[in-house]
């Protein structure tokens, strides 16, 4: 049984990834993405104990240092000069940018494993069929495909290297070449098998009329209300970008780091409003541990 | 028709767009409206089920071929894939193709913020290859050679401007380039893998494929 | 009441001057269990196709089709799809989603069911079928027979009237090929679900069905009874009968048709009943010789936390010999082949080749004759995948011209491989691999799906390039096919040879992995035969 975050349905939680990425996009500010970070991070202990975000960690690590260190290279506006390389000014503003990029970057790929965890390919592919029914089937098709073209491109591998076409031996140049011929031998052979495929799609009635789609996901109160409550909170995120309060102004001067007034109202909508899977998920484990007390 | 009602309704939104430098939303707004036509023409199109069957499997052949090229690193035939695809099927399934491709494969490697930009990319690729087939320029090695040379750069590019546009949000010539330049080998390792498939095989497999789709009178 | 029937039928194809089909007139009623049989190329699989009038070939076709009295051409497609459930040979190519749960949705979401009506019918077929923990199984994890259910399944779900299977057994083990069979007869028993299939496998199928249809060179022979079929095709395709009925009128002196048993249970009654008692003709005794190839204390497993398929296996093959190595699924058979190939490494033990310890045989003594041929064309036509592995390979044309000829396939040199028929592409690909000049020959299942005709001129042809001098080593299900050629079987048990003996008195010993023909006659006195051209009744001289 699918429990917690995973368990609402596709729609609102593709909604909801939407609504998170554009905001990450948004907000330029130190405090705000660091908040966030954190948040993405422990969500991900929440749903797998970090195994999957453990297997990235030095993909974004990387990239997020190779950004950091650009920026000042082509950044060179600012009023507060922090020392010279190579005759070329480094600024703290600059320094700052790279910061808040490489935050941006780390917690849009952070948030982007988690989707990866919780929107499963078939959820993907519910959403994809209901607005598009036709794009739907033709990436189940070749989803179901992969497969199958893998395990026989493994045995064309095989029965050629006794023949003598080989991918582990030779140059780049042969071994491209022969690479390349496995795949010729792939396309001829699945392309004749297809024809079987669209036969027994054909049998069954495909293309005779419009489908019907099969509804695993009902959307209960709770979705409608995670819905609603997520939507509001992005307005108000929206309106907070347009106020300038979830951005940090670097030019003409740079404002100070510090949250001041009302930014603190948007920092408390942004912290709800990224920790929306932690809400869930927390709710999931306290109902248990009611529900166990009580038995 | 509806295209260039299209374009006309991006330049009006669009100007003003860059006048207040909304770089990402414009983006947006231009990629959506040059692709969402060609998305919705094939939710129209009437199709067979072979046909939908072998749309497929080329799909599913581009995402794959990545695998016998493992052992060589940023060397894999997807572009190939997709432009010898829409050199004998046409630029709509050249389109469909390219898209399947970038989905396909990053359902098996997992989503990223790049998955929309490759599936532009991709669909694009075959788009144009599939526009262009009746001219010299697919009709000839050299011309193929070209384009395969030329896509294998634009690809690259257009991947880094997730980045820049998406995280940095700083859009000038300089940090384009810049972004470009830190990606110089493994473009052109693609560009020039693009040239060496087209040269060795774009005749065989454009003969496969034209052989099957005549056998089946597929997409007449 | 007639569910489908034909009139006149005849079809060939656009600009051949030969008729596939020609002047077929036939009916199926309704609860019928039919075969419909005949060697490769008889148009029978085309026959089939016609009644899903969507599937139909290109090509001239004349004659009418009816369903339940009303012409098929006519009908709502619709209902045409619901009502007439069509099954394929090859268990991969029909699935077309990932998962098991949306390959049973499928057909129902084209039929534009809503998904309660949908939930419930699942529901009931995963009852029939016992398929609970399939249901969220990805469906390229699952076995052969596995995805044949599914695809049956699926089909049932949209409660077809009648049932078309186009050799639906081809690609599956014996025992998923009668698991199977035995579910078609269950659901014509208890649901009276109307089925016509066409199968090359009959050795079940006589005592299952209740008519059998045989067409030949696009004409139709007889449409009668199993029993009287069985006659007919006694003198011409004997191939296809099973050994039950074989070994009666190989020897019976009445030969009464309605007496001609359809299964080992029958035969054995007529063998105990008339007191009969078979021996083995003669016993093929094999000089001993010297190893060729040995593999001694191997392990291998495919990755480190995964169970290991071999353990301290030891197995070896001697020159000339054509060595069957047979067992269950999954106990390591293929494997076995893939060392022996230097495919896989081991992560133990050794290999010698002609008494010497090799780390990999070299290649170039090997060949390798892999299930499916269609792996092994890389060129246009035959011929210029013949070129270029003689070039490969130092050879001359007339090293090609004479093996071509040997195999009778000048005819075909200039097709393109995926155009030949399934037996003549294996024979291409045998062709191919001969022109390397191997000295061992790794086959893998070479028989699946292949004719009974065809699987005796393979077996023959196999025999003399064995005679010539080349050694054979064999993974098959096919026990009448190892039982018939090879000189020794061996038996793979979890991960290790049980047992390996020279291929007469391996079948004699075995009690329930053996041929027919041995189940039939065992209990006789004296050596039980193996196989039915081996088989001598011995004559009882005292009488009871």
């Amino acid at each position: 049984m699918i429990r917690g975050f995973r368990s609402i349905h596709p729609f609102v939680l593709f909604v909801y990834y939407v609504y998170i990425i554009t905001s990450l996009m948004l907000y330029q500010h130190p405090f705000f993405l660091l908040t966030a970070l954190c948040l993405v991070v422990y969500v991900h202990v929440l749903l797998d104990r970090g195994e999957q975000l453990k297997r990235w960690i030095w993909m974004l690590v990387l990239m997020s240092i190779f950004i950091f260190i650009l920026t000042p290279f082509f950044n060179r506006r600012g009023n507060h000069v922090l020392f010279y390389l190579f005759d070329n000014p480094v600024m703290l503003e600059a320094v700052i940018q790279g910061v808040m990029i490489a935050l941006t970057l780390m917690c849009i790929l952070a948030v982007f494993i988690t989707f990866n965890i919780v929107m499963t390919s078939d959820k993907f592919l519910f959403i994809v069929s209901k607005w598009f029914p036709k794009w739907g089937m033709l990436i189940m098709l070749s989803m179901r495909f992969v497969p199958l073209l893998r395990k026989r491109l493994q045995d064309i591998e095989q029965v050629q290297q006794v023949k003598g076409v080989s991918l582990r031996q030779g140059t780049v140049r042969q071994r491209a070449k022969n690479g390349m011929l496995l795949m010729q031998i792939l396309l001829t052979f699945s392309l004749e098998e297809s024809i079987q495929s669209g036969d027994s799609m054909t049998a069954r009635g495909y293309g005779l009329q419009k489908r019907s789609k099969y509804h695993p996901y009902e959307m209960t109160h709770r979705d409608w209300a995670l819905g609603f409550v997520m939507t509001v909170f992005f307005g108000i995120i929206l309106y907070g970008w347009w106020l300038e309060d979830g951005v940090l102004a670097l030019l003409p001067a740079l404002e100070p780091i510090w949250l001041s007034g009302r930014e603190w109202f948007f920092y408390a909508i942004w912290f709800m409003f990224i920790g929306i899977p932690i809400f869930v998920e927390g709710r999931e484990v306290l109902k248990w541990k009611y529900y166990q007390q009580k038995m | 028709m509806i295209s260039l009602v299209i374009i006309i309704f991006i330049c009006l939104i669009g100007f003003p767009l860059i006048n207040v430098k909304y770089y990402l939303l414009l983006s947006i707004v231009i990629m959506v409206a040059s692709f969402l036509p060609f998305v919705v023409r094939f939710s129209k199109q009437q199709i067979t089920s072979r046909e939908l069957v072998m749309l497929a499997i080329l799909g599913a052949i581009a995402a794959v071929s990545r695998v016998p090229f493992a052992s060589i690193p940023s060397v894999q035939p997807t572009t190939f894939v997709i432009i010898v695809a829409a050199i004998v099927l046409g630029p709509q399934s050249g389109f469909v193709i390219g898209v399947t491709a970038a989905i396909v494969s990053n359902l098996f490697l997992g989503q990223g913020p790049w998955t929309p930009w490759q599936m532009y990319a991709w669909g694009m690729i075959g788009l144009f290859a599939g526009i262009m087939r009746n001219t010299w320029v697919m009709r000839s090695k050299v011309g193929k050679c070209t384009f395969g040379f030329v896509v294998g750069f634009l690809f690259g590019w257009f991947m880094n401007l997730w980045i820049v546009v998406g995280v940095i949000q700083e859009i000038n010539w300089k940090t384009i380039i810049l972004y470009n330049s830190t990606s110089f080998y493994f473009d052109l390792a693609h560009a020039l893998s693009n040239v060496f498939f087209l040269l060795l095989f774009s005749k065989t497999w454009i003969k496969i494929l034209e052989r099957f789709k005549q056998k089946y009178g597929l997409f007449e | 009441m007639e569910i489908l029937s034909t009139e006149n039928v005849t079809f060939r194809y656009p600009g051949s001057p030969q008729y596939v089909l020609e002047d077929i007139n036939f009916s199926i009623h309704k609860g019928d269990f039919a075969i419909l049989c005949g060697p490769s190329g008889s148009g029978k699989s085309t026959l089939l196709r016609m009644f899903k009038q969507e599937l139909l070939p290109h090509g001239e076709c004349s004659g009418s089709f009816f369903y339940k009295g009303n012409s098929l051409q006519d009908m709502d497609r619709l209902t045409v799809a619901k009502e007439i459930g069509m099954v394929f040979q090859d268990p991969d190519n029909q699935i077309v989603m990932e998962h098991v749960m949306d390959e049973l949705l499928f057909g129902m979401e084209n039929m534009g069911y809503p998904t309660d009506v949908m939930r419930r019918k699942v529901a009931e077929m995963v009852h029939f079928f016992g398929l609970q923990d399939l249901l969220e199984t990805r469906t390229d994890e699952l076995s052969g027979g596995q995805k044949q259910l599914i695809n049956l399944a699926s089909v049932l779900l949209l409660d077809p009237n009648i049932l078309l299977l186009d050799e639906p057994t081809a690609q599956l083990d014996p025992i998923a090929a009668k698991e199977f069979i035995h579910l078609l007869k269950r659901l014509n028993d208890e649901f009276g679900i109307t089925i016509l299939i066409v199968e090359h496998r009959l050795e079940e199928l006589f005592s299952l069905a209740n008519r059998v249809i045989l067409l030949d060179k696009g004409r139709l022979v007889f449409d009668t009874s199993p029993r009287d079929a069985v006659s007919h095709m006694y003198t011409s395709m004997r191939h296809f009968l099973p050994s039950a009925a074989l070994v009666y009128l190989d020897h019976s002196e009445e030969r009464r048709q309605e007496k001609i048993p359809l299964s080992v249970r029958e035969a054995k009654k007529w063998v105990v009943n008339a007191n009969l008692s078979f021996v083995q003709k003669k016993e093929k005794l094999l000089p001993e010789q010297e190893p060729f190839v040995e593999l001694r204390k191997i392990d291998y497993q495919y990755s480190k936390h995964s169970e290991p398929v071999l353990k301290n296996l030891s197995f070896s093959v001697n020159r000339g010999e054509w060595m069957s190595l047979v067992g269950a699924n999954g106990t390591g058979k293929t494997t076995v082949l893939k060392l022996i190939g230097g495919l896989l490494k081991p992560q133990h033990g050794y290999i010698k080749y002609s008494g010497r310890k090799v780390k990999q045989i070299d290649q170039e003594e090997i060949g390798y004759l892999p299930q499916n041929p269609k792996t092994f064309f890389l060129h246009d036509t035959l011929f210029d995948e013949y070129r270029q592995i003689a070039k490969a390979n130092q050879k001359n044309v007339e090293a090609i011209d004479s093996l071509v000829r040997k195999f009778q396939l000048r005819e075909l040199l200039t097709r393109h491989p995926y155009d030949l028929s399934g037996g003549e592409m294996q024979k291409a690909a045998l062709v191919g691999i001969l022109l390397g000049e191997p000295s061992l020959l790794l086959v893998d299942e070479p028989t699946k799906g292949m004719d009974p005709d065809f699987k005796a001129e393979f077996g023959e042809l196999m025999q003399e390039l064995v005679n010539e001098g080349l050694t054979v080593i064999m993974v098959t299900h096919d026990i009448e096919f190892a039982a018939h050629y090879s000189t020794r079987c061996s038996m793979i048990f979890r991960g290790d040879i049980t047992v390996s003996e020279q291929t007469q008195s391996f079948f004699r010993e075995n009690t329930y992995y053996t041929t027919a023909i041995n189940r039939i006659t065992r209990e006789g006195s004296g050596l039980s035969p193996v196989t039915l051209e081996e088989a001598m009744l011995l004559l009882q001289k005292n009488g009871i």
